[in-house]
């Protein structure tokens, strides 16, 4: 390839990335101005805050209060958990040969198929009979149940691409499959279990129907119980909603970074490259 | 006498009682609500008082006749067809860009995910101003590029409407495949590119003859968490148009919602949940069940 | 499976889960979360707690609206843990719940706090379901006034519209001077409310309340000279694109000065005052063709579940100072809506407030008070109204009318079948 063409070529590719960056940053942008824009200033959408009110963002944080904490005490358990069960189930339905392996499998991804609103009430009643009602313990076991079949789905898929001559030299040596799953299948998945640990987080932390439903008071109800309630009803206090938005997606771009470097990690070190 | 290939094997019992734990909480947590919802389906009930009576499949029945019901099905199957070519297609453009080695790398992946870690609620409010028909950041973009003419009322139209609610949610969720498609080319050997290359492949013969098809693990993620999200499709749809205008947006799991707790008739609402479920079934099981396949092959090879 | 065994086994559950639950603070759930509505709630919540003795209640938010509030409820009711006290709309909504035998009358309250004496009677109507009180009405906005704004109208030298003529002239002065005459918003309700204006300029109260006993067809002649009044006077009005607007939207529209006209309710002016659109300078209002001297209201109750004996008597030591004047005031003005206790003090109300007061009992002493039709019809089908009309505002069609009418008609008939309709 001609030294030119190759020129003309990372031009072109830049070019669309910094389209798509300005097309993704663009609603993000018209969020940061509303979360400093005063009530009157917000009848203008397209406009600059006149001066930064802070007042959205301490607003935000007077009415979330307890519940960033309680966030991070649901979300941090419940991925770690979801993320296991997840390798648990996907590990053997990954080396299971014959037809009992597969059956189980695609059982536990028609679960992946079922609207969690058809689920609350039952829900309810389960979660109640086990005196985890307004608890972050149920929020725990909620969150990691219905976790079940897109991580074990996302696992298995994983152990898969992992090669079988692993385990099958593994097992030779004497290495018995629960040993290998905890010694060595496990460490070297690193990555697998930390892209998993990414969208679980994202997915858990911003879960707003099981909250509502399991609970109920200031002592366990996460953010997204009070992000919404500033978009609820026939009022929209668009500052606070903003400003608490924007607090609230910072955890779970902490995550993202975190997970992201380990992540790579992982694949410098394990089976890739 | 039991044959004796009916006795598990260590490896197999191993197996077993790992499969005991998560097999438990399915069986609590998914199939019981299910047969419960099974059962709600043939009854006509408002959801919260003590007398509900056996209609058997009339719920069904009346379900099949309403057109209201059908196009929110049809709403659905154009969402599983938008998710699995759009987001998906951009994430994957955007992701084999990046991985070319593109300064400023770090920060095109922070932007690029960004979008997807937000709530739907905000989301839902982000894109309202958005699509404002006068004075939205669509609309004055048009209209200052001399487009003004393509600017549309972008959530009131029933023509439009659903066009606009898939643009959110692209820009809402194309950070998924990004990512995963992201982390899936890094995780390709540099030595099939590098042979690849020597050859004197172009980057995009590169691309398509080696990179992609060494990213199927990464695909059968994408592709199937993305038909299960245009099928259950609801929080975004709620939260922009509540389904409207006059139903021109809903799609199952929002008329479902709107049966049961909108008009009280949770029966009936049962039975949309099912035939979503069946639907769903019908329309991505076989898929997913083939991606799996299609996994053990590559490996087995 | 019998029915039994299954509602058996749910109560069970309920059982189980409940017996280690002792209720010390007392929940009222409503789903008023943000901005002048929640201040209005916590300050009759506080109200309250200072003059119960030996009950202490905490709002507790349920994000969204009342469809989301059922939800929740629903599971709560099936799960034996309802909250003291909530916040319900009226008329059918209550009934709904009541027939499901889920909530506890209210008689004793009613007496003490005089009930009879200081709702007006409309007001009382829809709370008493079969003779018996079950909510306190705690929150009324009225939803047929017009907002304008009042510098457009100066510069335009327009007259504040009467009737259907001086309403259609400003529509034409408006549009003629690049304004857009009359906004409107995407959403069940809103389409609705501005319907009610044609539609008792047609049928009149009686006719109204004739609807909702299900006794005038949704084919009758009647309704379709409504749409068709609708379809003449105010749908050519409408802002361009105010189907892709929120109310909130087409709120800072007024504001900006490029919608003259609002029909929406009264929560608007809050609204409006909250961006420093003042009431008297910046925007006024008046009552939508066809409804002048009458008052079609929207209003919220609070409601008591059935349940053990201590949480009703703290339910009730709640309502009992919620329907005090102090109560109802101290909701009314940072919400910004109308005291349903006439006792309040009409000093208390800002400039927008003291209008819609004036308006709503001039119409209560001529028992010209008509509540939202929405929730005096069966749910099922006044939902169906909200989206059938605003389908009609959409593409008001000869083609259209005809799918609307037999549609709400159907579900008239199928009510009708089913004994659905109450006379309220």
């Amino acid at each position: 390839m001609s030294a030119a063409l190759q020129q003309h070529q990372t031009a072109l590719t830049r070019t669309v990335l910094v389209v798509f960056a300005v097309i993704f940053m663009a609603p993000l942008v018209i969020a940061v101005l509303t979360s400093f824009k005063s009530p009157p200033e917000l009848t203008q959408v397209l406009s600059f805050p006149g001066e930064f009110y802070w007042q959205n963002y301490s607003i935000a944080f007077s009415r979330m209060g307890r519940g960033l904490i309680n966030s991070i005490a649901i979300t941090v358990p419940a991925v770690a958990l979801s993320i296991l069960i997840g390798a648990v189930a996907g590990y053997p339905l990954a080396y299971m040969r014959g037809a009992g392996g597969k059956f189980v499998y695609f059982i536990l991804l028609t679960g992946m198929l079922v609207p969690f609103q058809i689920v609350q009430i039952p829900l309810f009643f389960l979660v109640q009979g086990l005196g985890l009602y307004d608890t972050i313990a149920g929020m725990w076991l909620v969150h990691t149940a219905y976790a079940v079949p897109f991580c074990t789905f996302f696992m298995r898929n994983f152990f898969a691409s992992v090669p079988r001559s692993m385990y099958e030299a593994a097992l030779i040596d004497g290495c018995g499959p629960a040993r290998y799953f905890w010694k060595l299948l496990l460490p070297a998945s690193t990555s697998g279990l930390a892209a998993l640990a990414i969208i679980q987080s994202r997915a858990i932390w911003n879960d707003l129907l099981f909250a509502i439903t399991l609970t109920s008071s200031d002592q366990s109800r996460p953010v997204t119980v009070q992000i919404s309630g500033f978009a609820s009803s026939l009022q929209v206090e668009y500052g606070p909603l903003m400003a608490g938005t924007l607090v609230s997606i910072l955890p779970v771009m902490v995550a993202y970074l975190v997970f992201q470097k380990s992540f790579v990690r992982g694949l410098l070190g394990g089976a890739g490259k | 006498m039991i044959p004796r290939e009916w006795i598990p094997t260590r490896t197999t019992r191993t197996h077993l009682a790992f499969l005991a734990l998560p097999v438990a909480l399915f069986a609590t947590f998914y199939v019981y609500p299910i047969i419960s919802s099974v059962y709600l389906s043939m009854h006509s009930w408002d959801g919260f008082s003590p007398d509900m009576r056996w209609v058997g499949l009339q719920n069904y029945k009346t379900l099949l006749a309403q057109p209201r019901f059908f196009n929110a099905v049809l709403n659905n199957i154009a969402w599983v067809a938008f998710m699995l070519i759009v987001p998906t297609g951009i994430g994957l453009m955007l992701a084999a860009i990046l991985d070319r080695g593109i300064r400023g790398e770090s920060v095109y992946r922070i932007i690029f995910f960004l979008p997807f870690t937000i709530p739907a609620v905000a989301v839902a409010a982000i894109w309202r101003w958005m699509y404002e028909p006068t004075n939205g950041l669509i609309t004055t973009v048009l209209d200052l590029a001399g487009l003004g003419w393509a600017a549309q009322n972008w959530l009131g139209d029933p023509a439009v409407v659903n066009a606009s609610l898939m643009g959110a949610v692209a820009w809402w969720t194309t950070g998924f495949a990004f990512l995963v498609f992201f982390a899936g080319l890094r995780n390709i050997p540099t030595e099939c590119i590098e042979a690849a290359r020597i050859e004197g492949a172009t980057s995009w013969q590169i691309f398509w003859k080696v990179s992609f098809p060494l990213l199927w693990p990464s695909t059968i993620i994408v592709l199937g968490m993305s038909a299960i999200d245009a099928m259950r499709l609801f929080d975004i749809v709620w939260a922009m148009t509540q389904g409207g205008p006059a139903y021109s947006s809903e799609v199952l799991a929002t008329q479902m919602y709107d049966l049961a707790f909108g008009r009280f008739e949770m029966g009936r609402a049962s039975a949309v949940s099912v035939y979503l479920l069946l639907i769903a079934a019908v329309v991505i099981m076989p898929y997913i069940l083939y991606m799996s396949s299609r996994v053990q092959d590559s490996e087995a090879e | 499976m019998s029915k039994s065994t299954f509602l058996g086994a749910m109560a069970l559950t309920a059982l189980l889960g409940s017996s280690a639950y002792a209720q010390d603070n007392f929940e009222v759930w409503h789903y008023y979360a943000a901005g002048s509505e929640l201040a209005g709630m916590n300050a009759l919540i506080d109200y309250s707690n200072s003059q119960a003795k030996d009950a202490k209640f905490t709002g507790v938010v349920v994000p969204g609206n009342v469809v989301e509030l059922r939800r929740q409820l629903q599971t709560a009711f099936l799960g034996g843990r309802p909250p003291a006290a909530y916040q319900s709309s009226m008329a059918f909504e209550l009934k709904a719940f009541v027939d499901g035998g889920r909530l506890h009358p209210i008689p004793d309250v009613w007496e003490q706090i005089k009930g009879d004496e200081i709702f007006p009677a409309g007001v009382q109507r829809v709370v008493k379901i079969g003779g018996q009180p079950y909510g306190v009405p705690f929150d009324l906005s009225l939803i047929n006034n017009v907002f304008y704004n009042v510098k457009l109208f100066k510069e335009l030298g327009l007259e504040v519209p009467t009737d259907w003529d001086s309403f259609a002239k400003a529509c034409s002065a408006l549009s003629k001077a690049g304004y857009q005459p009359l906004g409107n918003a995407g959403g069940t309700f809103w389409s609705l409310y501005n319907f009610y204006s044609p539609l008792v300029s047609i049928v009149g109260e009686e006719g109204y309340y004739k609807i909702a006993r299900g006794e005038l067809g949704f084919d009758s002649p009647e309704f379709s000279k409504a749409l068709d009044l609708y379809r003449d006077k105010m749908i050519p009005c409408y802002a361009k694109n105010w189907s892709g607007k929120t109310w909130t939207q087409t709120a800072d529209d007024v504001v900006n000065g490029s919608t003259g006209m609002f029909m929406m309710g009264a929560w608007v002016a809050a609204y409006f005052e909250q961006a420093g659109f003042k009431g008297g300078e910046g925007f006024d209002l008046f009552q939508a063709p066809g409804t002048v001297g009458k008052s079609v209201f929207q209003m919220d109750v609070l409601a008591v579940p059935a349940g053990p004996e201590a949480t009703i008597a703290a339910a009730n030591q709640f309502l009992v100072a919620a329907a005090s004047p102090e109560g109802q005031a101290a909701f009314a003005v940072p919400k910004g809506s109308l005291a349903p206790n006439v006792k309040v003090d009409a000093s208390v109300y800002n400039y927008a407030g003291a209008k819609l007061a004036k308006q709503f009992s001039d119409a209560s002493a001529k028992d010209a008070v008509l509540p939202n039709l929405f929730f005096l019809l069966p749910t099922a089908l006044g939902t169906e109204l909200g989206n059938q009309i605003q389908r009609f505002a959409i593409d008001p069609s000869d083609a259209t009318k005809a799918e609307v009418i037999s549609t709400l008609e159907g579900l008239r008939q199928e009510a009708l079948a089913n004994k659905a309709f109450i006379a309220w």
